[in-house]
């Protein structure tokens, strides 16, 4: 799967949020609140393919947490991104 | 003719023919006229007729409603021309053609010359102003005990409404603007809200500032709550009511920064409430504090 082109993530004090701004999407006035997780993980794959296990293993990296742990937590925010229709297959 | 005009401390000029009835329409504009034309943002021109613009290429189409203006962006010849209509199915009534850094606009009227000037001169404000920590609201302002106080919300929800109820209770309230303020984030970081030659149906163009007090944004409902909203939230309910082409990234860079500042800076509030005057009090010992 990839990022919908369109969103941009931008930092708002200690929080983060995807924001709907390119001509892509424009008209959804769309706005997703993100973690610092979720929004490293956008980050590291925004414009890029990848599956659930590139993630999980950034996350393991990052956080040191163990690979199980982490493929739990990313498919649990991929079924919100999903949901949220930012990603695509 | 040259006139030159200051609004939200930002200068810009219009140029028209000296006779022009467009002249006449400017009333509004007459509290913001400045006699020193130098640092001007833009220049926006009246054409009297329009260069061939044929092979112009379309990049969107904005309206947020069926009684609100429609703006069709194209780019033509490496720049930005836009065809506006004040409403969404409505023939379209004025164009503006601009160069990318939005400093040089000419601007054609069909129509009425009232929607024709405003509305040009407002999208070439927002343009250009964008980076420079301003912001061209949709909003009603009142001002009491010299702060300002924003009202936003979704058109037809009573942003008028609500501040008339302010200025009809509420002893020594006024109102600043009813449709169009400007807020910019002062150099030591206040944020100011300005009046501007645009106030929507009602006449009030007050060439002045005040801090901000507060901003609330109104959602009808059936009885009055008032809570103070979380920053994510005050920044969406800011986002939808002020102006700017966010694919253009420097303008929504520049739209974010002062967006960030204004929200981490000025209480905001989501006001729940029936058109009536418990509802202005409620907002007003709330927000006063």
């Amino acid at each position: 799967m990839k990022t919908k082109k369109g969103y941009r993530l931008r930092q708002l004090g200690k929080e983060y949020i995807l924001v709907a701004e390119g001509l892509e999407v424009m008209g959804a006035n769309q706005m997703i609140s993100m973690n610092e997780t979720a929004a490293f993980l956008w980050e590291a794959v925004e414009g890029k393919t990848f599956d659930t296990e590139a993630l999980a293993k950034l996350l393991v990296d990052e956080y040191g947490i163990s690979m199980e742990v982490a493929e739990k937590d990313v498919t649990a925010l991929l079924q919100t991104w999903n949901k949220a229709g930012v990603i695509e297959d | 003719m040259k006139k030159t005009y200051r609004v939200a401390g930002h200068k810009f000029a219009v140029v028209m023919p000296d006779n022009d009835a467009a002249w006449n329409e400017m009333g509004p504009y007459e509290p913001f006229v400045c006699v020193d034309a130098s640092d001007c943002l833009f220049t926006a021109e009246l054409l009297e007729a329009m260069p061939d613009t044929s092979d112009k290429q379309k990049v969107t189409v904005s309206c947020e409603g069926s009684d609100m203006p429609r703006i069709e962006l194209y780019e033509w010849r490496g720049q930005w021309l836009m065809e506006m209509a004040p409403l969404l199915e409505a023939p379209v009534r004025a164009y503006l053609l601009t160069d990318k850094t939005f400093q040089e606009a000419k601007f054609r009227i069909l129509g009425s010359i009232r929607f024709s000037l405003g509305t040009s001169l407002m999208l070439m404000f927002a343009f250009a102003t964008a980076r420079k920590n301003t912001l061209l609201m949709h909003s009603s302002v009142t001002v009491k005990d010299g702060k300002g106080y924003l009202f936003l919300g979704k058109s037809g929800t009573g942003k008028s409404t609500h501040s008339q109820l302010w200025i009809n209770n509420i002893e020594g309230c006024s109102l600043l603007n009813d449709d169009n303020p400007v807020l910019r984030v002062m150099e030591d970081g206040e944020v100011h809200v300005f009046g501007s030659p645009w106030s929507g149906k009602t006449p009030c163009y007050q060439n002045i500032d005040v801090p901000v007090g507060a901003i609330v944004n109104l959602r009808q409902a059936k009885k009055n709550t008032i809570r103070r909203m979380s920053l994510v939230e005050a920044y969406a309910a800011m986002y939808v009511s002020f102006s700017g082409y966010r694919f253009i990234k420097e303008m929504a860079d520049g739209l974010h920064a002062t967006n960030e500042k204004v929200v981490g800076t000025v209480p905001c509030y989501a006001l729940d409430c029936l058109p009536d005057a418990e509802a202005a009090w409620l907002c007003y010992k709330t927000v006063s504090q």
